[in-house]
């Protein structure tokens, strides 16, 4: 610490003289700033806004009539079906993995826990049609299974089997990126306190850990849901595109549009455009409900924010 | 630089965290802003910085009128309680920022600019933190760094808030000593902003008390300890016991003692209440005066604590006197013993304001 | 965790057993799920392609269509990224910022993307932009088209990485410590000074993982791109549906290779980006 000060060549008296500045200065940030609005919006408006009125308005060119006709067709209500059907299996199954990992990760330590992070983020950094890809070299009539499903009759590939499979490896990850972070940040605290008290496994399970990562766990299966019925990519190059059988709606709308349906295929269209912004309107909701979930990174592992494991 | 403050008010939604602030700082003093929390001592300092706009009133710089000049017109340099020192540069970086800033005509070349810095750097020891990060660096050099850095723009007025107040006891007391020859050898005009009544008194040339918005008092340290004109400034410099002032037969008394000093006291009919400085406390034997019994001795270091629980007051609210080291190894006070108190000083205050102006003072 | 509890020479002999129950049985599914679903199918892939050959699997990876449509993938994936990291660190900022009419539902709409289905978005960027459409018709006399243009890929996979780069600059603007600005001001910088010197550079790291997202997003993707692209050979024909085109010719070898050098430059990219990363984080000191 310094005793002395040493006061050097260093003159202090030597200040510049203070000036008057001009008042307009005052006003030109606030115009920026507008200017800085306007520009967001309007990039915002042109890129998301645009697109979204047109799904709606294609949709309704054709007049009310046209639209309701072509929801309504029995073919768009197969892939309406087939669409539920697939979510329906796929979301549980996620579930119960998201909730496995999430318990795995969350509560233990172990070697190779990153490494385990890292490859539940794996489907977000590979090409849907890749996915679709790895399946058909699986299951398909050339595949590693192939002879085998021939020799039992089981089709997976050009089947609803492997749309489901298709969907389960693109959505997988959703659920379990979001309880992971949430069960982390929660620690062990309560759960070893239940076990303290004489609670089993099971019963710590359901009655401690459950009610507190609910709101995160709703969160996971919303966006889970909304990228299984929304899915193009692996389930286009697996599902064999057969009307009424195979095709779900984003498929539908595809054939539709292939077609020159244009009507047909924003009719469809806008329903999936519908479940989009419930799904936006429920992320809202939950995020309202707990804040923390607001910044869960959207991708692979968001490395600027230091996990605390 | 002088700075003048007339009539400054200002509102945050309901709450009124400056009022009507009339304030003088001569060109080189070095003021102290004192208050606890929610005084808007840090709201005042920041509108001399151009921090926040005042919604009443006017800001003088050397008698021109500041008030609605942009921060970084104002050539005030602004030293953070928490340092704000940019992360990413280094400490060379950080002080060489305000000049590498300035627009091209007034850009320092850069031999002049490491000149101006090394000697900065010297100024405040820390030239060999040159080409390190904050990040490595204590507390107690950040608040250097950023000190530094602030009087590297040759600001007309430095201005602090709570410099020392995230740092520990020992360097706080080092940095105000090295604030305070700093100050001396270079005499730029300086307001400091603390809570600290003890650094207030060893810091600065005048103290300015706010409490809730308003200037209490504002003078010398020594002034504003010896001569505060209200309650509220006599109980947040330094300590006080608080007695009860009874009234019989027309005159005025603190147990048996009577201070009933001039007529005035005598008829005023409110109650009040007297306070008066652990110093101020004389003690002698039993006989002297108030009898009283001592309940605990704490010796520390140059100075002895000595409670006191006087005849006729509460247990539970014994006087605390203060005596120095050798008179108390020459008496050897003890837990106890019964002593006679004696008041050299005090002042007394009617009890129905709170933070009152005092009824009449004891010389 | 460790049970302190024990003694030392338990500490040696045993491996702490956890407290809480299930750890084998909930890894063990974990491990058993990945390994069906994303191992195995992942490396399917791999081993196929080693079947190749590597002759084969050069001669494949090297026909000019095949190097077309990885140059253009990228290369547009690239500008698209790009153009989301400027706009991007724009929206955050006037997001998290200021304040103005219906903030809260710009704020959601942000979303969008995440939420939609890839093949909706895909028709109704194409009906937008095509020469007939709202902004189509409106670019046309200015000669630009965008609809079946590489351009048209670039905006559609523009509108796929949008979320990525605002929604990861939205919590370090708002963590951003506002004194330092501040202190920037009172040293005179003005306020683009200030951005570009102070802002900018504690930006810069989560920037490029927003980066690094949307870039990682817009390489593999399809729905949305193929029916605003033209789908030419050769000029705007993106990998992945060189991809699907070999598969539905059941050319099973050139679909695979195609795969592996995707995977492989995608991993090589991700990568890199994450030690520059790392190299802008070690700049800032000890965090």
């Amino acid at each position: 610490m310094p005793s002395r000060v040493i006061a050097a060549s260093y003159d202090m008296s030597a200040g510049l003289v203070t000036q008057q500045p001009s008042s307009s200065r005052r006003r030109r940030p606030r115009l920026g700033r507008l200017l800085l609005i306007a520009l967001a919006l309007a990039f915002l408006g042109v890129f998301l806004a645009l697109p979204l009125l047109a799904v709606f308005l294609q949709a309704l060119a054709m007049g009310v009539g046209a639209y309701l006709s072509a929801i309504s067709d029995p073919m768009a209500w197969a892939a309406i079906k087939l669409t539920l059907q697939v979510a329906a299996t796929a979301v549980p199954l996620n579930l119960v993995f998201g909730l496995a990992a999430a318990w795995a990760i969350a509560k233990f330590n172990f070697w190779g826990k990153s490494a385990l992070i890292t490859l539940i983020d794996l489907p977000f950094a590979v090409s849907p049609v890749i996915a679709g890809l790895t399946f058909i070299l699986m299951f398909g009539a050339h595949g590693w299974f192939g002879g085998y499903l021939r020799a039992h009759h089981i089709r997976v590939v050009f089947a609803v089997p492997g749309i489901v499979i298709a969907t389960i490896f693109v959505t997988f990850p959703f659920i379990a990126r979001e309880l992971i972070p949430i069960m982390q940040a929660q620690g062990k605290d309560d759960e070893e306190t239940a076990l303290s008290l004489g609670a089993s496994g099971w019963q710590t399970f359901c009655r401690v850990t459950l009610p507190n990562i609910r709101w995160g766990l709703l969160y996971g299966v919303l966006l889970c849901n909304a990228r299984a019925m929304g899915e193009f990519g692996a389930v286009s190059v697996v599902s064999g595109h057969v009307r009424g059988l195979t095709n779900t709606l984003p498929l539908h709308v595809e054939i539709l549009y292939n077609e020159y349906n244009f009507v047909g295929a924003f009719a469809v269209a806008s329903l999936l455009a519908l479940l989009a912004l419930l799904t936006l309107a429920g992320k809202s909701f939950l995020e309202w409900r707990q804040p923390e979930l607001r910044h869960a990174a959207r991708g692979p592992r968001d490395r600027t924010r230091r996990e605390r494991t | 630089m002088s700075i003048e403050l007339r009539g400054v008010t200002k509102q945050f939604g309901e709450f009124a965290a400056v009022v009507n602030i009339n304030l003088d700082v001569p060109t080189g003093a070095l003021i102290a802003l004192l208050g606890p929390s929610g005084c808007g001592k840090t709201t005042l300092l920041r509108i001399i910085a151009g921090l926040e706009t005042p919604d009443q009133g006017q800001v003088l710089f050397d008698g021109q009128d500041a008030t609605r000049w942009l921060i970084r017109d104002r050539k005030v340099g602004f030293v953070f309680q928490h340092y704000a020192l940019f992360r990413h540069m280094t400490v060379f970086e950080n002080v060489a920022f305000g000049l590498k800033v300035r627009p091209r005509r007034e850009r320092p070349t850069s031999a002049e600019l490491r000149k101006k810095v090394r000697s900065l750097l010297e100024l405040v020891q820390l030239s060999w933190a040159s080409d390190r990060y904050p990040a490595q660096l204590s507390g107690g050099q950040r608040q250097r760094v950023a000190l530094a850095r602030a009087l590297a723009v040759d600001p007309a007025v430095l201005l602090l808030d709570e410099p020392f107040g995230a740092l520990d006891s020992q360097v706080r007391h080092e940095l105000r000593r090295w604030l305070r020859r700093l100050h001396d050898e270079l005499h730029f005009t300086s307001v400091f902003v603390t809570h600290d009544q003890q650094e207030a008194i060893e810091v600065a040339d005048a103290i300015v008390v706010l409490n809730r918005g308003r200037i209490e008092q504002s003078g010398i340290p020594g002034e504003i300890y010896d001569l505060p004109v209200s309650s509220f400034v006599h109980r947040f410099l330094g300590q006080v016991n608080e007695l009860p002032v009874q009234r019989r037969q027309g005159r005025a008394y603190l147990g048996p003692l009577d201070i009933s000093v001039n007529a005035a006291t005598a008829s005023d009919g409110r109650e009040s209440i007297a306070l008066i400085r652990p110093h101020e406390i004389e003690i002698g034997p039993e006989t002297a005066g108030w009898s009283a019994t001592v309940v605990a001795v704490r010796v520390i270091g140059p100075i002895v604590r000595l409670l006191l629980c006087a005849e006729g007051q509460p247990v539970n609210e014994p006087l605390e006197a203060e005596i120095g080291r050798e008179r108390y190894e020459a008496e050897r006070f003890a837990t106890g013993q019964q002593v006679g108190l004696r008041f050299r000083r005090w002042k007394v205050y009617p009890l129905d304001a709170v933070d009152s102006t005092p009824a009449d003072a004891a010389t | 965790m460790m049970d302190t509890r024990a003694t030392p020479i338990e500490l040696e002999f045993h491996k702490p057993r956890p407290v809480l129950p299930g750890f084998k049985m909930t890894l063990g599914y974990t491990m058993a799920y990945l390994s069906l679903l994303v191992l195995i199918p992942l490396s399917a892939v791999f081993i196929r392609s080693l079947g190749l050959g590597w002759d084969h699997f050069w001669e494949i990876v090297t026909d000019p269509r095949v190097v077309a449509s990885l140059r253009l993938s990228f290369g547009a994936s690239l500008i698209a990224a790009s153009i989301n990291a400027l706009f991007g660190l724009l929206v955050a900022w006037v997001l998290v910022r200021y304040t103005f009419p219906f903030r809260r539902l710009i704020d959601a709409i942000v979303d969008l993307p995440f939420a939609l289905p890839t093949a909706v978005a895909g028709i109704a960027l194409t009906s937008l932009y095509a020469p007939n459409g709202w902004l189509g018709a409106a670019l046309r006399p200015l000669g630009i088209k965008v609809a079946y243009t590489p351009l048209g890929i670039v905006v559609a996979l523009t509108f796929i990485g949008l979320p990525f780069v605002v929604r990861t600059l939205q919590p370090v603007l708002e963590d951003l410590d506002r004194e330092v600005e501040q202190a920037a001001a009172t040293l005179g910088a003005s306020a683009a000074q200030a951005f570009v010197r102070v802002v900018l550079p504690a930006l810069w790291p989560a920037m490029l993982t927003g980066f690094a997202l949307a870039f990682a997003r817009a390489v593999g993707e399809y729905g949305s791109v193929i029916f605003i692209a033209g789908n030419m050979p050769m000029k705007s024909e993106i990998a992945p549906l060189l991809i699907v085109t070999k598969l539905e010719q059941y050319d099973y070898a050139g679909a695979t290779a195609i795969a592996v050098v995707m995977l492989v430059l995608s991993f090589a990219l991700m990568l890199g980006i994450n030690a520059l990363q790392n190299w802008t984080l070690s700049r800032h000191g000890a965090r």
